[in-house]
């Protein structure tokens, strides 16, 4: 009790330190969080996808069910050869899988991971909860275009430079439309803030604007780079694309990003669209407090185990027919879905 | 239907004197020498009066003891008649050299760039003779000659050097340093002609093009060769065609062992059609013999290599797929899987998984074991519902049709012109197959369609492939019905040492017309064996059809030709 005590009186006393200090933790947590996620992720990727193909996947590091198997692959990351191309731009190219790293660190700040049911009332778990938060994450989630470009333009190697070009054409024809499909769901919700916008969803967002919910699936998994639209590093094509060149743990940190995104991706999917973390409480002691989490996480691993579903089960569009899609059918459709969302959400008002 | 005696009698008429020897041996078959003088003309006549629209390759030939070269060319007609002529030009051994027919067809190029490189006949008039299979060094050496020595030449020590490495290990060293050249220890001077590399570098016209490899080494590539694109952005300018990565030689090994080894190597040609390799060497060298094959060996052949035909495209369409799709496509973890019960089969009987060699001349190594027709019949219902699965699959994939229709159309006149072969010409709608056309062991009493498309495109190359399975299926439950009891091997000893004589023997291979032009001296070894492969006549278009296209496309181009090099390279 004394503990508690002596920091609310620090908190009074020293607002601006006390802020530092909570922020310097909350990203520390969200670090862990979200990295471990991410390999949780990897990991059911390749378990899940080579359930999908009748294999068995991961099956030897860590039990049948492979579970250590990504501590393994951390491991030979980090004792590999770093190996950078003599005609390389270091600089560049040493910086690209830093700022893929800042780029998803900067989206997870600012997007709740769930709330507790406290009281009869949803306290939001969020590090950074600012009023435009559903504005900055998409804004933040577009610098791992930037990324993407530095580590193909330095490498220096045919593939690479291709697959930023695609990388950099597909992401602009894509963060239009998802980016507007974020202002419809904004007029809806009367707020750009992301725990407001989940919970004004008496009804998801999903059933209120399905075109504008298929929309923003389609340029989610543009921007996550997943098929059917990874050309950038269509390894059938142009080797591994942007990131040809890298390897050993530099290499790691790119890929983890790619997760981490999908990770990130999801939650904001289940955020806009699918209610967050709305849902019955469950009436049992300590479960109630975390229900929320509960009912959050089952749609995030939902929408995850579908983007495998879809990496298993679709073909890989051409750079020229993703921007098509994106240019002459994405926007115009999201536009009119953000008209819709304009009319009804004036109508309900 | 013309026969051969037709044709040879056309040619007698209409260039008299031009046939110097000719020898009638079936209806569908015709040897003939040539006046070297006369060939381009007699080609012309073949190819305009007697619907000869079908250049199958070309064979050369080193006579020693003769004191001279031979070209084979090997013509063919894509359905109007079932002759196949094969046409001899003789030319001397100490300048050899004959007309090239690359003005009259356009697939000659790359039968006679090869035939130069390897026995140094010239052919006058060919725009590009460069080195194909063998790399720029061993120009010069000419190693399918009968007094080839081996390279270096140890014997002579005429072009090798001799060094010793600090490590204490013993090189030879070609080709020479400028110290060598000074030295006069290299003799014999090399043909001048541009290097691979300048050849493509000369393609380059702006600053905004650059050229980019897809092989030797690359995830598209089913084998090793090098296809470089000059690309324009995401477009595909030209494209380059090196091959000879995996070039083993096997036609020369095979001249250096009997008989009855050579059939190993053709196993190693291409290990997932080596069933109808082994068939094709085996039936050739059965023609030389005269043996007549019993119809139960007959019956294992024709079950064994189209479960081998399914196999090879199970394989060659789920390649393709992971080109188009990335490998986390699960269909194509299906079709492994599904192929994974078809080896099982033939390893049931062949006790091999890839290189069988099964056949033998005058029959099979063994009979079928007890119980193989009933699991015959177990697993290929299975796979006909699976298949039909797969082409609904294709069918209704939205996805899959914007991809690959009206990508890499053929057309059919141009597809006969550039010799393509096996399903790639069937999906332009020429129904042109050898179990037809030059019919073997018991085809002609089994009930099957040869399967066509209608666009000739790469959606239509896969659905063929796919259709071609149930076909494959339905010969294999009509031979599990008929075979009949009997011997699996000819009575008739047969020979150590094979009869003067030659054959040409067509089979179809899983990619297409597969023939083999054998030699014997009477010896108890092949005088020569030559090889037509199907991939090899099908790999050459790549170049044409690559120009204007995505890099994207161009990959699911080249893999929907179901490619083998190392079947191309032998």
């Amino acid at each position: 009790m004394d503990l508690i005590q002596s920091i609310t009186d620090f908190a009074v006393q020293e607002p601006a330190i006390f802020a530092l200090i909570i922020g310097v933790v909350g990203a520390a947590v969200i670090a862990a969080v979200v990295n471990v996620g991410a390999m949780l992720v990897i990991w059911g990727e390749r378990k899940v996808l080579s359930d999908f193909c009748n294999r068995f996947g991961p099956n030897r590091v860590g039990g049948r069910w492979g579970i250590l198997q990504l501590g393994a692959d951390a491991i030979k990351l980090f004792t590999k050869e770093d190996i950078i191309p003599g005609d390389a731009d270091k600089g560049v190219y040493v910086w690209a899988p830093i700022v893929a790293s800042i780029a998803t660190m900067l989206v997870a700040a600012a997007i709740p991971f769930g709330a507790l049911h406290i009281g009869g009332k949803d306290v939001p778990l969020v590090v950074a909860n600012m009023d435009i938060s559903a504005f900055y994450v998409e804004a933040a989630l577009s610098l791992m275009a930037i990324a993407v470009f530095m580590a193909g333009y330095s490498s220096n190697n045919k593939y690479s430079v291709l697959g930023a070009f695609r990388g950099i054409a597909r992401m602009i024809a894509y963060e239009v439309p998802m980016g507007v499909c974020v202002i419809s769901v904004a007029v809806m919700a009367h707020s750009l803030n992301l725990v407001e916008i989940v919970q004004s969803q008496t009804l998801w967002y999903a059933f209120a604007q399905p075109l504008g919910f298929a929309i923003f699936v389609i340029a989610l998994i543009t921007d996550l780079g997943r098929i059917p639209f990874d050309q950038s590093e269509a390894e059938e094509e142009i080797i591994s694309g942007y990131n040809t060149e890298y390897s050993g743990i530099r290499w790691g940190l790119l890929y983890f990003q790619e997760y981490n995104n999908a990770l990130l991706g999801s939650i904001l999917l289940s955020l806009l669209f699918l209610g967050g973390w709305q849902g019955p409480i469950i009436p049992i002691p300590i479960l109630d407090i975390v229900s929320p989490l509960i009912w959050l996480f089952m749609k995030v691993v939902i929408v995850l185990w579908c983007l495998i579903w879809v990496r298993a089960s679709l073909f890989r569009l051409r750079i020229d027919q993703v921007t098509d899609l994106g240019w002459k059918w994405m926007l115009p459709l999201s536009i009119l879905n953000l008209g819709w969302a304009v009319l009804v959400g004036s109508y309900f008002a | 239907m013309t026969n051969a005696n037709d044709v040879l009698s056309s040619i007698q008429s209409a260039f008299p004197g031009a046939v110097l020897d000719s020898k009638v041996e079936s209806e569908r078959r015709l040897w003939a020498t040539i006046d070297s003088k006369k060939i381009l003309d007699v080609c012309k006549h073949l190819t305009s009066k007697l619907n000869f629209d079908h250049y199958s390759g070309a064979a050369g030939v080193d006579w020693i003891a003769r004191k001279e070269m031979e070209v084979v060319e090997i013509m063919a007609s894509h359905g109007a008649h079932q002759v196949v002529a094969m046409l001899k030009v003789k030319t001397s051994r100490e300048n050899p050299s004959v007309k090239s027919l690359t003005g009259l067809y356009w697939n000659a190029n790359w039968y006679e760039r090869e035939i130069w490189e390897m026995l140094g006949i010239n052919f006058e008039g060919h725009p590009e003779l460069y080195p194909l299979l063998l790399s720029d060094e061993l120009v010069g050496v000419w190693p399918w000659r009968k007094d080839y020595k081996g390279y270096p030449d140890l014997t002579t020590g005429e072009r090798a050097v001799q060094i010793t490495t600090p490590e204490g290990y013993t090189e030879y060293h070609i080709p020479p340093t400028p110290a060598e050249v000074e030295a006069g220890t290299v003799v014999v001077e090399r043909p001048k002609y541009p290097s691979f590399r300048e050849r493509e570098e000369r393609e380059i016209k702006s600053d905004a093009e650059m050229i980019m490899h897809l092989g030797p080494q690359h995830a598209m590539v089913p084998g090793p060769f090098l296809l470089d694109v000059l690309v324009e952005g995401e477009r595909v300018r030209k494209a380059f065609l090196d091959v000879g990565y995996i070039h083993k030689g096997i036609e020369k090994i095979m001249e250096n062992r009997t008989w009855l080894q050579g059939i190993t190597y053709t196993d190693r040609m291409c290990y997932v059609a080596s069933l109808s390799n082994n068939e094709c060497y085996c039936g050739a060298v059965e023609k030389i013999l005269g043996l007549e094959v019993p119809l139960r060996a007959q019956y294992i052949r024709v079950i064994l290599e189209e479960l081998s035909r399914i196999q090879s495209h199970l394989i060659g369409t789920g390649e393709f797929l992971t080109l188009i799709a990335g490998v986390g496509y699960a269909p194509w973890q299906y079709m492994i899987i599904d192929r994974e019960q078809i080896i099982s089969l033939i390893e049931s009987v062949t006790g091999a998984r890839l290189t069988h060699t099964f056949v033998r001349f005058g029959g099979v190594r063994n009979d079928l074991p007890e119980g193989f027709a009933d699991k015959c019949r177990k697993v290929l219902p299975y796979m006909k519902s699976r298949t039909e699965e797969f082409i609904e699959l294709f069918e209704q994939d939205p996805i899959y049709h914007k991809r690959m229709d009206g990508v890499g159309i053929i057309r059919p006149d141009d597809a006969k012109r550039m010799g393509v072969s096996g399903p790639p010409l069937r999906a332009t709608g020429v129904a042109y197959d050898m179990r037809k056309e030059d019919p073997i062991l018991v085809y002609p009493e089994l009930d099957f369609k040869v399967t066509t498309g209608t666009k000739g495109d790469s959606a239509d190359r896969i659905d063929v492939r796919l259709r071609e399975m149930l076909e494959s299926i339905h010969i294999i439950e009509q031979c599990l019905d008929k075979i009949p009891e009997g011997p699996i091997k000819t009575d008739v000893k047969v020979p150590k040492k094979v009869p003067v004589g030659e054959a040409y023997y067509r089979v179809e291979d899983p990619r297409g017309e597969m023939g083999m032009y054998v030699i014997s001296d009477g010896g108890d070894k092949p005088y020569r064996v030559k090889v037509r492969g199907p991939f090899y006549a099908t790999f050459q278009t790549l170049t044409p059809l690559l120009e204007g296209v995505y890099i994207a496309d161009a990959v699911a181009i080249a893999g929907s030709m179901d490619g083998c090099p190392s079947e191309a390279d032998r």
